[in-house]
Formats: C-alpha cells, structure tokens, sequence
C-alpha cells in the first residue's frame, strides 16, 4: 500500500517551483529524490512537511488528504523532516536538541528515553557528546544529531534533505548506512540527494527536472546502466 | 574556537565583577554595591525581556519600560485596597495581560511586515501607554508603598541593610534561579531559545512558533512587570513612563553588555550597569561632575561595549 501519495501538487513562491508533481512511494520503501539545483526537490519536501503551503494538488498519508495542515499537526501523525542545511539548534546541548526533537512525544517520559537510546544506538557517537553544544559539534556530527533528531518523534515518514552534502564520501557512507538501517527498522524514507553513493541503498528512484517529475523507477528499471547515463550523469559532481 | 572565544566572554565578566566588588569594598562604597544589585537586577530582568523579544519577534521592543511602568501604576492602585502580595500579583497579572494583548494586536498582524514597521510600532505602544498614564494620572509624580514598611536594620558582612532590601536580595536570588530553570530545564524554556536560534527547525518539531511568540511576550510582559514592582518602590515614587525614561536606556546597555543574545549575559550586564551608575552617583570622585553622574557613566559603558567588544560579554562574535 501506497504511504504517500503526491497528486499534481502545484506549489509556488513569487513564481510557480511545483508544476504539478505526482508520484508514489510504498510504505516500508526508500525513496530518492534527484535532480540538479533549482529542480524543486526542497519544495516538494517542505510541502510535504507542512512548511510551504500548496496552491492546489493532494498529499495523502495513509490515505488522509494532509496537503496544507502544519507541522504542529503532522508531526504527531508521523511526518518528519530534516531539513537542508541540518538547522541544529547551535548553543543547545545535543541532549537538549533531542529533547525538542521529542517535543510531540514530551508528555510520555518513558517513551522519549526509549527513543533516545534507540538514537544513541544509530549513532553511538552523539551518545558521547551530550552535554557539547550542537554548534560545535563536526558537520558529520550535525547531520547525525539533526537526524536523529528527527526520529525522536517516532516518524512513520522521515524525509532527508541533501543529508550527504558537505561530507566527505566515507562519512556519507557512513550515513546512508544508518538511514538503511532506520528504514529496516520500519520507517519509510524519502531522501532528496545528488550524490549517486545512495543508489545502494533506494527502492525507488525519482528524478526531478524544472518542477516536474521526470522519472519514477522500482526494482530492475533503477539498476539499469541507462539510469545514470540518461538522468543521473548530470548530476554526479 | 568558538568555545575558546565563550572562556574569553566568561573571564572578562569574571573580571569585571571582581574588579567592580574590589574597588566597592576598598572605597567603602558598601551601600553602593546592595543599591546596585538592586537597581541592577531589574535592569537585567527589564534586558531579559529586551533580548527574548528582541530574539523571537527580531525588534528591538521600545514598550518593554512600559510593561514594569503600568505593573508599577496597578501597583499603586491596588495597594490601597487590598494586601500588598495580592496587590503585588495583580500589578504582574497586568502587565502580562498587557504583553499579550500587544502581542494580538499589533505583533502578529505585522509578522509579514518589515521589521522596522514593528520597530516603530513599539515605540506608538510606549507613546500610547504614556499617554493614557498622563490623561488618567495627571502628570504628577506618586508615592507607592514597599512590601515592608518598617525599616529594621541588619548588618550583613559590614553592609546595613533594611529588611525590605534583605528581602529584594531573597526574592531575586530565586527569580535568577527561577529562570535559569525555566530556560534549561523546561520543555517551553528549551523551545524559546530553540526558536530564537532556528524558526524553522522549531516548527520542524511540531511546536507552532507563532503560538510561542504569545508566551515570549508574555514573558517579557512579565519581566518588565518584576523589574517595575522590584525597583519603583525603592526609589520611594513614580511618574508616568517612569520605566521607559530611568530604565529603558541602562536595560539596552545592559542587553548590549550580553551580546543582545545571551539571557546570563543580559543579566548580569544589569547587575553591573546598575552597580556602576550607584557607584557613580554616591562616590565622591565623582562629585565634580555636574548633572546626574550615574546616567553619564551608562553611556560611557554603553560606548566602551559598543566599540571594543559589540558581541557582548557572553555573546559570539558573528
Ligand atoms: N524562498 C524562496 N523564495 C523564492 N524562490 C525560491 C525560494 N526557495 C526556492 N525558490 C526557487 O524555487 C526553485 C526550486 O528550489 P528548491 O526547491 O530549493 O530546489 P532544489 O532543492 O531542487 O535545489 C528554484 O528556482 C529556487 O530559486
Ligand atoms: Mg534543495
């Protein structure tokens, strides 16, 4: 069963970005977002999110058309962002990062520390800097945090935005293996990425090109060579 | 680095308050130093206000005087008929209100607009509110009561003190406590310094920023409330717009002395704007200088901050 359906969603800013973008991604899968800079590929997640505001088109969720309800109202029904640029909050503590990542979750104490170890387990080394504040923290580290961030409040759909950018390719490596591991664990994911280290680890692939969504691809038609030369090749950096 | 530079804030601070209770001590301006703390304290709670609104809403807020002056006016008038804690909760009930009202009314209609719009919108509150003071009051200066009216004194460490002074110290000693785990410790504290470092991430959360600029306000309303209630009625009287016109401009600097953007900061930069202008206005090496020596010595240090160190004490650069 289908977890998200997007329906010519249609967003803009002064101008039109979202020209009418549909697709699909199944519960339980991860899905990559590619296209080149400009492509609308952080529109289309933030509106997912509740942050921008759609002109017309539908999100469902399970089912429930959620096309313009904010984040208040979907984080408690499992929407998850992180967003591009990770957005840590700098002079907190990664414990206190956590803490507000949980804050749908904050009238349960005992839920909010099962989140908490399960995060220090994906990454064991945020477990070690709880007290530093986010903003010294490594980039690396950043992207974890923001992360896990995120999974404090126990998302059904955890949308990444860009999470490899600015890491180096083990590092990013290193991320993409976790975010394998959460979708294992039952989270379905849609990363948006440029960087073709993460095919590895998709179901499915779309790829946007000027508001529009160009490709959308399960199984064989995503392991083709084809793929990257036809789409991909001007995205490799 | 940037933890190197936050030392660097912490021991110019440290080494400015050393200094600062050193030479109090050695000139035998003892009195000076309890004035101080206390004229300083709701400097610090009047910046406090400053920065939080200045954070979240990103104005700086010309009615945060205000907020004390109509919680020190409610003050006045309660205090004649009911008890003075009742009297004393009322005058803050008041000033929130008013916070939240400022917020409804003028705040959120122009959260789209430029900034400087707003700017200008808090200064027509500050006007206004001085205005209605002047058309109800008159424009006479009034009497309001203290807490303790009699006046028993202690010596504590060679200092007199009266009770009502003992009982300021106590009071604000557990206000600073007071914050300091609302901000660290709290679920809403921990989400407005989350959404004065990243808007966005916060809504990310789950938590409606929008919703949380009402509780800043508030919050600030609060502040400005306790620094009216706190100070006014040590100085014996009070005329309309009394906080905007004696405290508004030591509270800015001491905001500035915090970087604008640390709430410790804020503070303590209060607590030494207030202890400097008591020193200034009481040491005999000043009493050359014609005029009100206190306020001219809040400019120096206003100027001195703003051109060695605009960060603030506790602040970051950049
Ligand atoms: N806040 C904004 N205001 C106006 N235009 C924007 C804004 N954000 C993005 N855009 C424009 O929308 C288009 C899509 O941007 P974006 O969704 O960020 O693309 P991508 O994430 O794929 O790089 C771009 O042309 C960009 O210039
Ligand atoms: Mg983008």
């Amino acid at each position: 069963m289908a977890l998200v359906e997007v329906e010519d969603l249609r967003v803009s800013y002064e101008n039109p970005v979202l020209l009418g973008v549909s697709f699909e991604v199944e519960e339980g899968e991860t899905a990559v977002l590619f296209g080149l800079n400009g492509a609308g590929k952080t529109t289309t997640v933030q509106t997912i999110a509740g942050l921008l505001k759609p002109d017309a088109g539908k999100i469902r969720l399970g089912g429930t058309d959620i096309a313009g309800r904010p984040p208040s109202k979907l984080v408690p029904m499992g929407v998850a962002l992180v967003p591009e640029g990770r957005r840590v909050f700098p002079a907190l503590s990664v414990a206190n990062n956590l803490r507000l990542g949980a804050w749908v979750r904050r009238a349960n104490g005992s839920e909010v520390d099962e989140r908490r170890e399960l995060v220090f387990e994906y990454f064991p080394r945020l477990s070690e800097r709880v007290d530093q504040a986010a903003g010294t923290l490594s980039g690396g580290e950043q992207q974890m945090l923001a992360i896990g961030r995120a999974l404090m409040s126990k998302p059904k759909l955890l949308l990444i935005d860009e999470a490899s950018l600015g890491l180096s390719p083990a590092l990013a490596k290193t991320v993409f293996q976790v975010v394998k591991r959460i979708n294992d664990d039952g989270v379905t994911v849609i990363i948006v990425e440029q960087n073709v280290g993460v095919l590895p680890y998709a179901d499915r692939v779309l790829i946007m090109e000027k508001g529009t969504l160009i490709f959308s691809g399960v199984g064989d038609e995503i392991q083709d060579a084809n793929l990257r030369e036809s789409y991909l090749g001007k995205a490799e950096e | 680095m940037d933890r190197l530079r936050e030392r660097q804030g912490q021991v110019i601070t440290a080494a400015v308050i050393t200094l600062l209770v050193l030479v109090l001590l050695a000139t035998g301006e003892k009195e000076s130093l309890v004035i101080g703390v206390i004229t300083g304290s709701a400097y610090g709670f009047l910046a406090l206000g400053l920065v939080l609104i200045y954070k979240s809403s990103g104005v700086f807020n010309f009615a945060q005087g205000e907020f004390g002056t109509v919680a020190v006016y409610t003050l006045y008038l309660l205090h004649f008929d009911v008890p003075y804690g009742f009297a004393l909760l009322g005058a803050l009930g008041v000033a929130v209100l008013m916070g939240v009202v400022v917020e409804r009314l003028v705040v959120r209609p122009l959260f789209d607009a430029p900034r400087v719009t707003l700017l200008v919108a808090t200064a027509g509150v500050a006007l206004l509110s001085i205005a209605v003071q002047i058309w109800f009051g008159e424009a006479t200066a009034r009497p309001v009561g203290r807490a303790l009216p009699t006046l028993d004194r202690f010596t504590v460490l060679g200092v007199q003190i009266s009770d009502q002074r003992l009982l300021l110290l106590g009071a604000l000693a557990i206000l600073a406590g007071l914050l300091a785990w609302f901000f660290n410790k709290t679920n809403l504290g921990l989400a407005i310094l989350g959404s004065s470092q990243e808007p966005t991430a916060t809504e990310l959360m789950g938590i409606s920023v929008k919703r949380l600029s009402t509780i800043v306000w508030a919050l600030a309303a609060l502040l400005g409330g306790l620094a009216g209630v706190l100070a006014v009625p040590e100085t014996g009287g009070f005329a309309p717009g009394v906080l905007t016109v004696a405290f508004l401009i030591p509270a800015f600097t001491a905001a500035v002395l915090g970087g604008m953007t640390s709430l410790p900061g804020a503070f303590l930069g209060g607590v030494i704007v207030g202890v400097v202008e008591a020193v200034a206005t009481s040491a005999p090496i000043f009493e050359d200088i014609p005029g009100s020596p206190g306020t001219l010595l809040v400019f120096v240090v206003l100027l001195i901050v703003l051109v060695a160190r605009p960060q603030g004490l506790l602040g970051k650069a950049g």
